[in-house]
């Protein structure tokens, strides 16, 4: 299993990261000098760099994952996670450059003159980048997995530790050029494995996608199984068995009767060609006509389909609004109109990078379905190249994919544990290069922990997660703020409370198992759904109420959000 | 023309420098004034300090331009809205727009997986090309008055 390329890629990634960062020490120290230091960066960079930010584990293997366990209406979150620029774009990008404030709890106390409603803004950014940060490392978790066959826990705690480390002691800021350098590497390392894939599977132009579920084996597989399981087999089928299957060890032919098996821990079978892949017996079983469906399913289930759909709709459209560690970078754009023209440029990278992961999942389900059987569709990324052949050329695609995904884990991580210690050691320990490596390795052993017991969620639903809270949260507290002169602190306070909170208990509630079927599961698992519109309503009607608490000088607010530089002070 | 830098600056390092050496009572104290320091770069300004003095005019002068921008923002933000929320409502309404396929390709692959990113892309461009006409009539007719 061990792919000696995959971990030197894996490696080099990490070291080139690292070594560039730590370059960058001297004039990185707190956000705030690194954001001088990168004031003036041409758009094409900045938009590389902040794609680079922005694809995390999520885009890189998250959403293949997931349309390929749950049907082609996962790849509305990547729709929604680039589309969420537009919004942006047309919404806040020039007025939050030009209003100047560079976190998100500067522009609400720059705003609406707060100090309460900034510490209730730290405390959402917390909570976003902590749920965002649980999917990078269970990303890092399993890209380990499948290059060494090792434990889970191994990816996360190296991935955990590398970040951790490497931002207390200063190195691995979110230096631009090393952002915008993994945004090409994740786009190569996600296109050229797809264009080898598909001229090395040469399909008869995803015809077979047509047929009868489950889907079955082309070639002769090995299906290996890391923890055990309990798996289906839908007709009697001869397999070869190696380890303990049924209770009892094998080593050899064994006739696999229809029905469910006890595979135990390191487990092995290999299916004939031809043969149906076999799934696991908790998993839900698509066929053709359902896993094709454009609709959004909850957990393989397509219970109100069309309000699921739009609770994704409306958590990605809005969600990218409100992550703190993208709008940091708006900064680092010279004016407002090249805030807008990064934002386009963002738009644009992020159209092409999305029709590659829609691809893998298509042959995923064409090419490898041994991933139903050990629910590991999170790694069909990971797995599918190395299926190009079996020489160097798979091996050579195969430590590409595992060094872009690295590099999605490292760079998104590493903008996430900035942004929270930023926030924490700004508000709750002082100021000071101290404070913040004690927040980043509290932040970060916190999360690493977190990061050992999301094994079992699908990467791209807990970044999902994170966006719904997000568009719950800040999100009305950017809009309302650039654009509704009447809003007030104690207005935005309590919509930012009521929907960042309503969404999280949501989510919390979720994952501890609530809200299985029906309508529960869909305003649980769909958070938006219920936590934006509670937002926006509870803003604008408490500030209705409270106009006394309006800051003094709205105007100038106002002429500082939108007037052009043109008519600005030189 | 040097556009936003030098103003990014002070506001930048005024908000947070001053508050760092204080503990948290002061920083309180300090909240208060805060609006005479973001305010300081605008009124220092020829044109802005104008608006200043005006009170009533620089409101109605801004209100007019985001009255313009969000005249464009929603008509970039409406069409997309319409094509995001249609899909899904189409094809529950008609289920074979789900299932249907184009030269074996199924049909919701092609439109999630590409054809639904163009219109969004050409929206954006179509926003900037707008939006910045908005502002050079806007910065003209500033000129244009003094």
């Amino acid at each position: 299993m061990s792919n000696p390329a995959t971990v030197g890629a894996i490696v080099a990634v990490t070291v080139v990261t690292g070594v560039i960062g730590a370059r960058g020490v001297r004039v990185a120290r707190t956000p705030a000098d690194f954001l001088v230091a990168a004031r003036r960066v041409p758009p094409f960079l900045n938009a590389s760099a902040i794609s680079g930010e922005y694809l995390s584990a999520a885009s890189f293997l998250g959403i293949a994952g997931l349309a390929m366990l749950d049907g082609l209406g996962a790849l509305w979150y990547a729709v929604g996670y680039a589309g969420g620029y537009l919004v942006l774009l047309a919404t806040i990008a020039a007025p939050l450059r030009r209003f100047g404030t560079y976190t998100i709890p500067e522009f609400a106390e720059g705003r609406l003159e707060s100090a309460r409603l900034r510490r209730a803004t730290m405390v959402m950014v917390l909570v976003i980048c902590g749920f965002y940060l649980l999917p990078q490392l269970k990303g890092a978790g399993i890209t380990l997995q499948a290059a060494l066959g090792g434990p889970y826990w191994l990816g996360v705690v190296t991935l955990g530790a590398v970040v951790t480390v490497g931002i207390a002691s200063g190195g691995m800021k979110g230096i631009t050029v090393v952002q915008a350098f993994q945004f090409w590497l994740k786009l190569t390392a996600i296109a050229v494995p797809v264009l080898f894939l598909l001229l090395y599977f040469h399909h008869p132009a995803f015809g077979s996608l047509r047929g009868e579920a489950p889907p079955s084996f082309a070639a002769a597989t090995t299906v290996k199984f890391p923890d055990a399981e309990q798996v289906d087999v839908q007709a009697p089928v001869t397999v070869q068995a190696y380890g303990v299957v049924g209770g009892v060890h094998r080593h050899g032919p064994l006739l696999l009767a229809a029905g469910s098996t006890n595979v135990g821990a390191g487990a092995s079978l290999r299916f004939p060609a031809g043969s149906k892949a076999p799934t696991l017996t908790s998993a839900v079983l698509l066929s053709s006509s359902e896993w094709e469906s454009p609709l959004v399913r909850i957990n393989g289930v397509a219970d109100h389909p069309l309000a699921a759909t739009y609770g994704v709709v409306l958590a990605t459209f809005l969600g990218a609004l409100g992550l703190p560690h993208i709008l940091v970078r708006f900064y680092t754009n010279p004016d407002g109109a090249a805030a807008r023209k990064t934002t386009t440029v963002v738009l644009l990278f992020l159209a092409c990078f999305y029709v590659f992961p829609a691809i893998f999942a298509a042959l995923g389900r064409l090419d490898a379905p041994q991933l139903y059987a050990t629910g590991q569709t999170d790694s069909v990324v990971l797995v599918l190249p190395r299926l190009v052949g079996t020489g160097a050329l798979g091996a050579a695609l195969a430590a590409l994919t595992a060094g872009g995904a690295f590099a999605a884990f490292l760079s998104t991580s590493s903008g996430l544990l900035i942004s929270m210690s930023g926030a924490l050691s700004h508000d709750l320990m002082g100021r000071g290069v101290r404070a913040f490596r004690t927040s980043a390795l509290a932040s970060g052993l916190v999360a690493t922990v977190c990061g050992l017991v999301v094994a079992g969620d699908s990467i791209n639903v807990l970044v999902g997660w994170a966006f719904a809270i997000a568009a719950s949260s800040l999100c009305p507290l950017l809009l309302l703020g650039i654009w509704w002169p009447a809003l007030t602190w104690k207005g935005a306070l309590a919509g930012l409370l009521l929907g960042g909170g309503v969404a999280s208990l949501a989510v919390v509630a979720t994952m501890l198992g609530a809200g299985k079927s029906g309508w529960p599961a869909v305003l649980l698992g769909e958070p938006a759904i219920l936590g934006v519109p509670l937002a926006f309503l509870t803003m604008v009607g408490v500030s209705k109420l409270t106009r006394s608490s309006l800051p003094v000088n709205v105007t100038a607010k106002l002429l500082a959000l939108h007037l052009p530089e043109a008519v600005r002070p030189t | 023309m040097t556009p936003a830098g030098p103003k990014g600056t002070t506001a930048q390092k005024a908000a947070p420098g001053t508050k760092g050496q204080m503990g948290p009572k002061a920083g309180r104290r300090e909240v208060v004034r805060a609006p005479r320091r973001a305010a300081r770069p605008v009124a220092t300004s020829p044109v802005a300090g104008d608006l200043d003095k005006q009170d009533s005019y620089a409101r109605s002068l801004i209100a007019s331009l985001m009255r313009a921008q969000m005249g464009v923002t929603l008509s970039t933000l409406l069409p997309a809205a319409a094509i995001v929320l249609a899909y899904p409502l189409l094809a529950v309404l008609a289920p074979s727009l789900g299932t249907d396929h184009v030269l074996g390709v199924p049909l919701s692959l092609v439109i999630l997986g590409g054809a639904i990113y163009p219109p969004i892309v050409l929206l954006g461009l179509w926003y900037v090309r707008r939006t910045e006409r908005v502002e050079q009539r806007f910065v003209e007719l500033f000129r244009d008055r003094d």
